[in-house]
């Protein structure tokens, strides 16, 4: 009995070796594959939020551990970063501003692939932080040239748009010229302004919902 | 005598049972996890129990393909009772874990417990709280038993040392 459990104990040592050389080696062979060195989120560490809700209802609970932060909240969390943010109202402005179509403001689309395929503030450059091997260089030289770089992910509990600025900040892009746009694309699909669809400049623009 | 030989008897039907839907579940979670390792980062890092950004990345790296060998191991019949063992040591903390930070929930929202729903990154999405529970509870239970019962029917290889490493049957 004693020799059959430490058989399969071996066993157990023996398979979690070989798994674990299977997933080192899947997660290098994978395109999504994540690096085992970088701090994804860097800064000091503090309640991360997470959504929550009732089953019988839409609730959303606001608590230390889950729920949507305020604007107010997410507002003085940004700026203890050094960064400035910026509400849905200002950023209609700065896409409006013919300064956007010279590409002396751009808006940075902090993420992923499906959904700025889905939809995105029209011209804007993606930047998934998390492969910046394959977007920083084409976002970078466009954010040094640029005097407003507004990033936005999908808004609420989003964190990636800040991450992503501080990204952009330590790649060089001036932290005066960074702003994030905390409310982010949830609220744009909302607020009356076109979206593009597909890739940048890909010509399919949802018109604005009223 | 070979009608006995090829008849299944109840517990080694059961046992084939818990080794596919178990291996099935694995490799099912553990590539939907894998397909999206960002999204399984940010939940990982929501129970902030892991300081480490290292010891993070290499949980969301590791655990979603670890699973899915696992998962293959326990569907093609390999090295059962470590797979099994393996399954069973990864179940119960992540139970607890989970079990936990729904508790927290609980106290921070007061709801009542089976209405909390939330993404525990177990690789469902968003599920109720006492649905997952039983769910891994009825897991804990098929890995325990192929843990504790020897039935190596349709295994390629039951065990990888000893006479089980020959034990070959169909």
């Amino acid at each position: 009995m004693r020799q059959e459990l430490k058989r399969v104990l071996f066993e157990a040592l023996v398979v979690s070796a070989a798994g674990l050389a299977f997933a080192l080696v899947a997660n290098v062979a994978s395109p999504r594959g994540l690096s085992l060195t970088r701090d994804y989120f860097p800064g000091p560490g503090r309640n991360v939020p997470g959504i929550v809700s009732g089953a019988n209802s839409n609730r959303t609970v606001t608590a230390a551990l889950v729920g949507h932060a305020t604007w107010e909240t997410v507002a003085a969390r940004l700026r203890g970063k050094g960064l400035q943010p910026i509400d849905g109202k200002e950023a209609i402005d700065l896409f409006r501003d013919p300064q956007y179509e010279q590409e002396l403001t751009v808006f940075v689309d902090a993420r992923d692939d499906r959904h700025y395929q889905e939809g995105h503030v029209p011209g804007a450059y993606q930047f998934d932080r998390y492969y910046p091997e394959k977007h920083l260089p084409a976002v970078l030289p466009v954010c040094l040239n640029a005097t407003k770089v507004v990033v936005y992910c999908a808004g609420g509990d989003c964190e990636d748009s800040e991450f992503a600025a501080l990204a952009l900040k330590e790649a060089g892009v001036p932290q005066e010229h960074l702003f994030v746009y905390a409310s982010g694309m949830t609220e744009w699909a909302t607020n009356g302004v076109p979206v593009e669809l597909g890739e940048r400049k890909s010509g399919t623009v949802r018109p604005a919902k009223p | 005598m070979n009608e006995r030989r090829n008849s299944f008897s109840s517990p080694e039907r059961l046992a084939l049972l818990a080794r596919w839907i178990l291996g099935g579940v694995f490799v099912y979670m553990g590539l939907v996890k894998a397909a999206h390792p960002v999204d399984f980062l940010k939940l990982l890092r929501q129970y902030e129990i892991i300081e480490s950004h290292l010891y993070l990345n290499f949980i969301a790296v590791a655990l979603p393909w670890f699973e899915v060998f696992c998962g293959l191991l326990l569907l093609g019949g390999i090295a059962v009772r470590g797979a099994a063992c393996i399954s069973l040591l990864m179940l119960v903390p992540f139970t607890l874990i989970v079990l936990n930070r729904a508790l927290a929930i609980r106290e921070a929202s007061a709801i009542a417990f089976c209405a909390i729903r939330f993404d525990c990154g177990c690789g469902a999405g968003e599920v109720n709280i006492c649905s997952k529970l039983l769910e891994n509870s009825f897991l804990i239970l098929l890995s325990g038993l192929l843990f504790a019962f020897r039935a190596n029917r349709w295994c390629l290889r039951y065990g990888l040392v000893g006479r089980e490493a020959l034990a070959v049957r169909r």
